[in-house]
């Protein structure tokens, strides 16, 4: 068996690669699973495709092994040790997997830490820095053990007055609030500026804690979901594999009984994202849901809207709707922020 | 000393083993994944240890997948492992060999 | 030099670490841990000192001891050579040469690390593998270009490549290259190494092949698998008649040096040396074939 790498970009080599996992029992390859990729892999012989995986970022995907060849497990191996291999050269050392309840094993057996599971999927990790570097990498507190400790996950794209709401409503019913900003740069506002605006926006709530939520904390939307049967429940693994992981490793070792969510009222994907935390935080954490702050003329506030406002040239509407720290900063930065908008991303 | 940066070395496939060196500031403290721990693990621990000290290095995080290597397989990833952290790779240290 | 049974040379990928573990147990006549081809760039570090670590410590038997370096224009080159030659390899072997100079070249720094790593110098020898139609051209300066050449490989990938052609069941393509080969290595007295054989689904191919290049007069094969090594001394193994009548060579020599005369002679004829040499060729690998007891006599199988 030899190994080369693929470039799936290529109808021919996709359609062999595709048709090879498709036989394997792969069935999703919409746009959003595979223009991550970074690089594929075949183990051939004679021709014939008999392996694959590939590195999209920090996640290994698309593993599959032809069940009919021999010594299957010494294949499996060797196939993530060159996926390693290749990573490393790229610099990448933490990796994450997702895959079938079925194959945790699997990966167990060649390093690979479960962060959570539920009945569809699993995601796991290996390499350096992990989770437990990153929990102790955060503050902790004096008899943290014994207090009421809660937390919110937010994007904060950027920080608003309803923001404000939720994390001052949380500060006056625990004794301390972790809030953990959503680490990935694919927002308007960098993970810098997002994560500076949320300090700046709470730092006279001595009791709430600031830290970047890592690769722990990213969009779940972006989880992979390849390997499940159909996309018809994406989204509701997505979230509750999101809400098992925060539940088991994150929540638990920082004693955090409580997560705060503000309500959805206009996205249908966020309402299903709430009620599967619903279903998997309690009773180890329990679910608290916040109504949405709203202008004094009745106006829900959201982020979106802040981002709409900037791009219709409106400072008027985006004071309505943020704080004084947040502000600033748009002010400061208006013009930078409208180009931003117009092009879709930042620089 | 301590290494410079994060660096893999070796693989999982049988008879191997797959080092992951990365900056500790713990002495040499070593994860170590094997299914002859029991047996073998204070062995497996001490080839690393003494490849790493003869490198100099005294500070790093040890992160190791056994499958079944001999120690002449740990010492030689370790090796290639610690000059890969030290970016050294293409400056064998002859002294080591 | 020493002349020696050099039927089956094993490829060995030098970053893997099971391969290299039990390259000795399949009773090869040379091992050939590679770090060239079979190693990505990214680990050509890590397959050095992976086959370094090995040949100081694991036991290949009575197996010939031979590393393919990378080649002498890329950088991996000279810490190869050093590497190697500090371990106590017994052949370096150079992939695509050229020339003479190539070799003397790769000499240099053989000697280099020998000083260096106080091994005595000289006991490292050189082998030169072919992979071009101007290396096949040169064949001849390339064979005589040391002292410390035990022998010319042809490669035949590569080889075919730069002939614009590629390889065919019938081995036509590589006739010239083979001969070229051959004469240059024998007009040396070292020794000449075919090509190898990689489908390894076509069992009755190889066996084809290999009696082909017995036949012209090669030492042997390289090999990507083990399984080929039998198959090799399958066809390598001399008849009843050679063996017997190489032990009748022998009865001849001993007695001529009982009488203490210089001539031998068989059947009233006169024995010469060739007649000598492959008498003693023979009785090697009849007795490596296991085809020859204790005392000297034909195994009947």
């Amino acid at each position: 068996m030899q190994v080369r790498e693929i470039n799936i970009h290529l109808k021919r080599n996709f359609t062999k690669w595709q048709k090879f996992l498709q036989f394997n029992g792969i069935q999703i390859f919409s746009e959003s699973e595979t223009a991550s990729i970074d690089k594929t892999f075949v183990w051939e012989e004679n021709g014939d495709i008999l392996a694959t995986g590939s590195i999209a970022g920090n996640v290994l995907k698309y593993i599959a092994i032809c069940s009919k060849i021999q010594g299957h497990g010494e294949t499996f191996n060797s196939l993530v040790s060159k996926l390693e291999n290749e990573a490393a050269i790229l610099g990448r050392f933490h990796l994450f997997v997702f895959t079938k309840p079925q194959y945790i094993q699997s990966f167990q057996y060649v390093g690979f830490h479960e962060l959570a599971r539920v009945e569809q999927g699993a995601i796991l990790e290996s390499g350096t820095p992990n989770i437990h570097d990153y929990i102790s990498s955060l503050p902790h507190f004096d008899n943290q053990n014994s207090s009421k400790v809660a937390g919110i996950v937010m994007n904060a794209n950027p920080f608003t007055k309803g923001h404000r709401y939720l994390v001052e409503t949380a500060s006056n019913e625990n004794d301390h609030v972790y809030i953990f900003v959503v680490s990935e740069d694919v927002s308007i506002f960098s993970f810098t500026e997002r994560y500076e605006l949320v300090k700046a926006g709470t730092a006279d709530l001595p009791n709430v804690t600031v830290v970047p939520g890592k690769e722990y904390m990213v969009s779940y939307a972006t989880f992979p979901a390849y390997f499940l049967k159909d996309d018809q429940n994406v989204g509701r693994f997505q979230a509750s594999l999101d809400g098992t992981l925060f539940k088991n490793q994150i929540a638990k070792p920082l004693n955090i009984t409580r997560r705060y969510l503000g309500k959805e009222p206009y996205s249908k994907t966020t309402d299903v994202y709430n009620e599967e935390l619903t279903r998997v935080l309690p009773p180890d954490v329990e679910v608290k849901i916040i109504d949405r702050k709203q202008t004094e003329d009745q106006n829900i506030i959201s982020a979106t809207k802040v981002r709409a406002a900037i791009a219709n040239d409106n400072i008027t509407l985006v004071e309505k709707y943020v704080p004084n720290t947040t502000l600033e900063f748009i002010k400061n930065n208006w013009s930078e922020l409208r180009t931003r908008l117009k092009e879709g991303s930042i620089k | 000393m301590d290494v410079k940066k994060t660096a893999l070395a070796g693989t999982l496939e049988s008879s191997d083993i797959q080092i992951t060196l990365s900056q500790g500031n713990n002495g040499i403290s070593i994860d170590l994944d094997s299914s002859v721990e029991e047996l073998y693990g204070d062995q497996i621990r001490k080839v690393i240890t003494d490849t790493l000290t003869a490198y100099g290095i005294d500070n790093a995080n040890v992160k190791a997948v056994d499958k079944g290597a001999l120690d002449c397989v740990i010492k030689a990833r370790t090796m290639a492992a610690a000059q890969r952290a030290l970016d050294t790779a293409d400056q064998p240290d002859w002294e080591v060999f | 030099m020493e002349e020696r049974l050099r039927r089956t040379m094993m490829f060995v990928p030098g970053n893997n670490a099971g391969m290299v573990k039990d390259a000795g147990i399949y009773g090869a006549d040379s091992i050939m841990f590679d770090l060239e081809d079979s190693v990505s760039m990214a680990e050509k570090d890590a397959a050095r000192m992976l086959v370094y670590q090995a040949l100081q410590t694991q036991d290949y038997g009575d197996s010939e001891l031979v590393v393919r370096v990378n080649g002498i224009d890329t950088p991996f080159f000279k810490n190869d050579v050093f590497a190697m030659v500090k371990a106590g390899i017994q052949v370096v072997r150079l992939p695509k040469v050229e020339s003479a100079q190539m070799m003397l070249d790769l000499v240099k720094v053989v000697e280099e690390a020998e000083n260096k790593f106080g091994i005595e110098p000289g006991t490292t020898h050189v082998m030169a593998a072919i992979e071009s139609a101007k290396g096949v051209l040169n064949a001849p300066e390339i064979a005589a270009s040391t002292d410390r050449m035990i022998g010319l490989a042809l490669s035949a990938e590569d080889y075919t490549t730069d002939m614009k052609t590629h390889r065919y069941p019938d081995g036509a393509e590589l006739e010239f290259a083979r001969n070229m080969i051959l004469h240059a290595a024998r007009a040396a007295g070292i020794a000449a190494f075919d090509t190898v054989f990689t489908n390894m689904n076509d069992i009755e191919g190889f066996k084809r092949e290999t009696e082909h290049i017995h036949e012209l007069g090669f030492d042997g094969k390289s090999l990507v698998n083990p399984r080929q090594i039998d198959w090799v001394n399958k066809i390598y193994e001399p008849t009843k008649k050679e063996i017997e009548n190489a032990l009748d060579v022998e009865a001849a020599i001993e007695e001529a040096h009982q009488k203490g005369s210089g001539v031998i002679s068989m059947n009233g004829q006169m024995v010469d040396r060739p007649v000598v040499l492959r008498a003693q060729r023979v009785i090697r690998l009849a007795k490596a074939s296991n085809l020859i007891n204790e005392e000297g006599e034909y195994i009947e199988k």
